[in-house]
C-alpha cells in the first residue's frame, strides 16, 4: 500500500502532474505579466492538457506506429521516475543509493532521445530538422550542466544526492562557494528545456514545432506534460544542489521554503525567456563550449582548493 | 459519464489553439489577425495560441476567398487538423468571396469548399471584431453543449 501512495499520489504521478501545471502557468503568467499584457488563467495549463487528451490521435500513415506512439510514454516515465530520487524539503529522497545523481542526469537526457525519435520516426521533414536539432543541442549543454552539478558534488564528496544535502545541512555557507556552478547550469538547463534563447528545436518560425510536427491529441499531450515535468524537476534538482539551506527544519515552513527556492528559479527562467531572442544552433554551440564550459572548469578548481585548504 | 463529458467541453472551449491560413487575402486580414495577438490584445486571456501546425490546432483561422491554386492545399489543411474542429472565416472575402465572387479563379468564400462555423465580415476585419468572433464562436459552444446538443463535439470514432 505504502509504495502504491508514493508511486500513485504523493510524490508521485498525481502530485507531480498537478505541480508541473501549476508551474506552467506561473512561467506563462510571468511571462505575459513582462509582456505586459493579463495572461492565460490560472486553469489554463489544465484546459490545454485535458483538451489534448480528448482530441483525436493521429499517427501520420508514413511513420513508424510503434516508435511514434513510444516516444512520448518513453519520455514521460523518465522523468516522473527521475524525482523519485531528489530529497525535497528534508536531507532523504524517497529512493537513494551511492551514485543516484547520475541516474538522475540519464533520466533527464531520455526525454531528449524519445524527442529525437518521436520525430524521426514521424517522417515528416520538419520533424527530423527538428530531431537533429535536438540531438545536436544536447551534445552543446549536457557537458556544462553536468559539469556545473557535479562540481557542486564534487565539494561535498559524494555522488549521492541525500549525502549531498546532508553535508550542506552540515556545512551552512558552502553553497555560496557554487554560485557561479548555479549560473552555468540554470543556462545549460534552459537548453535541455528548450526554451528561448535555446528553443531551436522548436522554433515556430523555421522548422514549425520541430520534433512535435505530426503528433496530436493524447501523444502531444503527454509531450507537453514531459517538458513541464523537466522543468519542475530541473528547477527542483537546481534547488536542492545550489540552495541547500532549510532543509531539516519544521516540514512545513521547510516546505514553503522548497517552494520559494524553486519559483525563484522559475521566475529567473521566465525572465531569461522574455529578455533574449532566439541564437543559431552553431551560435548556440559555440557558446556553450566557448564559454559555458571554462566557466564550469573554473567552478571546478575552486572547489578542489576548497577541498584541499577549508576543508582538510 | 456526464461529468467527465462536462469537463472536456469545458477544456475544449477555454482552451481553443488557432492555425492561420491565408487562402488568398490581400494581406490586409493577416495583419489584423496578427495584431490580434499581439500583447495589445492579448488573446491568451481566452486561452488562444497560435500553432505552426494543423495537427496541434483546434480552429483554423482563414481570410481571403480561396483561389483555384490553394483550394487542394486548404481541403489538406483541414483534413490534417484532429477531430473536433472548427473553421473561422475572417473578412469579407472569406465570408462571401466579397468584391473577387464571381471572379474565374476563386471559390467565393470558404464555405465553398469546407465547413464554416463562423464569420466575422470587415475589410479589413478589425482586432476587435476577431475577438468578438472567436468569443461569439466559444460562446455558442457553450450555449449548444448546454442545451444538449453532442453533435457539435462528436466524439472521435476509430
Amino acid at each position: 500500500m505504502g509504495a502504491l501512495f508514493y508511486i500513485l499520489i504523493f510524490p508521485g504521478f498525481l502530485f507531480i502532474i498537478f505541480f508541473s501545471l501549476a508551474i506552467e502557468f506561473i512561467d506563462r503568467k510571468i511571462y505575459a505579466r513582462l509582456q505586459n499584457r493579463v495572461g492565460p488563467p490560472w486553469f489554463q495549463p489544465l484546459a490545454d492538457f485535458i483538451k489534448l487528451l480528448a482530441k483525436e490521435d493521429i499517427v501520420p500513415t508514413a511513420s513508424n506506429p510503434k516508435m511514434f506512439k513510444l516516444a512520448p510514454i518513453l519520455a514521460l516515465t523518465s522523468v516522473i521516475t527521475a524525482f523519485l530520487y531528489i530529497p525535497l524539503w528534508k536531507t532523504g529522497a524517497l529512493f537513494s543509493f551511492n551514485g543516484d545523481i547520475i541516474v538522475v542526469f540519464y533520466l533527464l537526457t531520455l526525454p531528449t532521445l524519445a524527442f529525437f525519435i518521436g520525430g524521426w520516426y514521424s517522417t515528416s521533414l520538419y520533424a527530423r530538422i527538428g530531431s537533429v536539432r535536438c540531438l545536436t543541442q544536447l551534445f552543446a549543454y549536457e557537458v556544462p550542466l553536468f559539469m556545473g552539478i557535479l562540481s557542486s558534488a564534487l565539494l561535498a564528496d559524494t555522488w549521492s544526492l541525500k549525502e549531498m544535502a546532508v553535508f550542506y545541512t552540515q556545512h551552512p555557507w558552502f553553497w555560496m562557494f557554487n554560485l557561479l556552478g548555479f549560473g552555468i547550469s540554470l543556462i545549460s538547463l534552459l537548453g535541455k528545456l528548450e526554451k528561448v534563447p535555446f528553443d531551436i528545436p522548436e522554433a515556430e518560425t523555421e522548422v514549425v514545432a520541430g520534433s512535435f510536427t505530426e503528433y496530436s491529441g493524447r501523444m502531444l499531450a503527454y509531450l507537453r506534460l514531459t517538458l513541464d515535468i523537466e522543468m519542475v524537476v530541473g528547477s527542483v534538482l537546481l534547488a536542492l544542489v545550489f540552495f541547500p539551506f532549510g532543509l531539516n527544519i519544521n516540514p512545513a515552513l521547510g516546505f514553503m521554503l522548497f517552494l520559494l527556492k524553486v519559483l525563484f528559479i522559475i521566475s529567473l527562467i521566465s525572465l531569461l525567456r522574455t529578455v533574449v531572442a532566439r541564437l543559431r544552433i552553431d551560435q548556440m554551440i559555440s557558446f556553450c563550449w566557448k564559454y559555458l564550459v571554462p566557466l564550469a572548469l573554473l567552478q571546478i578548481l575552486v572547489n578542489l582548493i576548497l577541498k584541499g585548504t577549508l576543508l582538510k | 459519464m456526464r461529468i467527465i463529458k462536462k469537463i472536456v467541453s469545458w477544456a475544449r472551449i477555454k482552451s481553443p489553439w488557432i492555425l492561420h491560413f491565408n487562402t488568398g487575402a490581400c494581406n490586409a486580414c493577416d495583419i489584423e489577425i496578427i495584431a490580434a495577438l499581439t500583447p495589445r490584445y492579448d488573446l491568451e486571456r481566452f486561452g488562444v495560441v497560435l500553432k505552426g501546425t494543423p495537427r496541434h490546432a483546434d480552429i483554423l483561422v482563414c481570410s481571403g476567398p480561396v483561389t483555384k491554386k490553394i483550394e487542394d492545399r486548404l481541403v489538406r489543411i483541414y483534413e490534417q487538423m484532429p477531430e473536433p474542429k472548427f473553421v473561422v472565416a475572417v473578412g469579407t472575402c472569406a465570408c462571401s468571396g466579397g468584391v473577387f465572387d464571381g471572379c474565374y479563379n476563386v471559390a467565393a468564400g470558404i464555405n465553398q469548399v469546407i465547413p464554416v462555423s463562423a464569420y466575422i465580415p470587415g475589410c479589413p476585419a478589425s482586432p476587435k471584431a476577431i475577438i468578438d468572433g472567436v468569443v461569439k464562436l466559444l460562446a455558442s459552444l457553450e450555449e449548444k453543449e448546454n442545451k444538449g446538443d453532442v453533435s457539435i463535439f462528436p466524439s472521435p470514432e476509430r
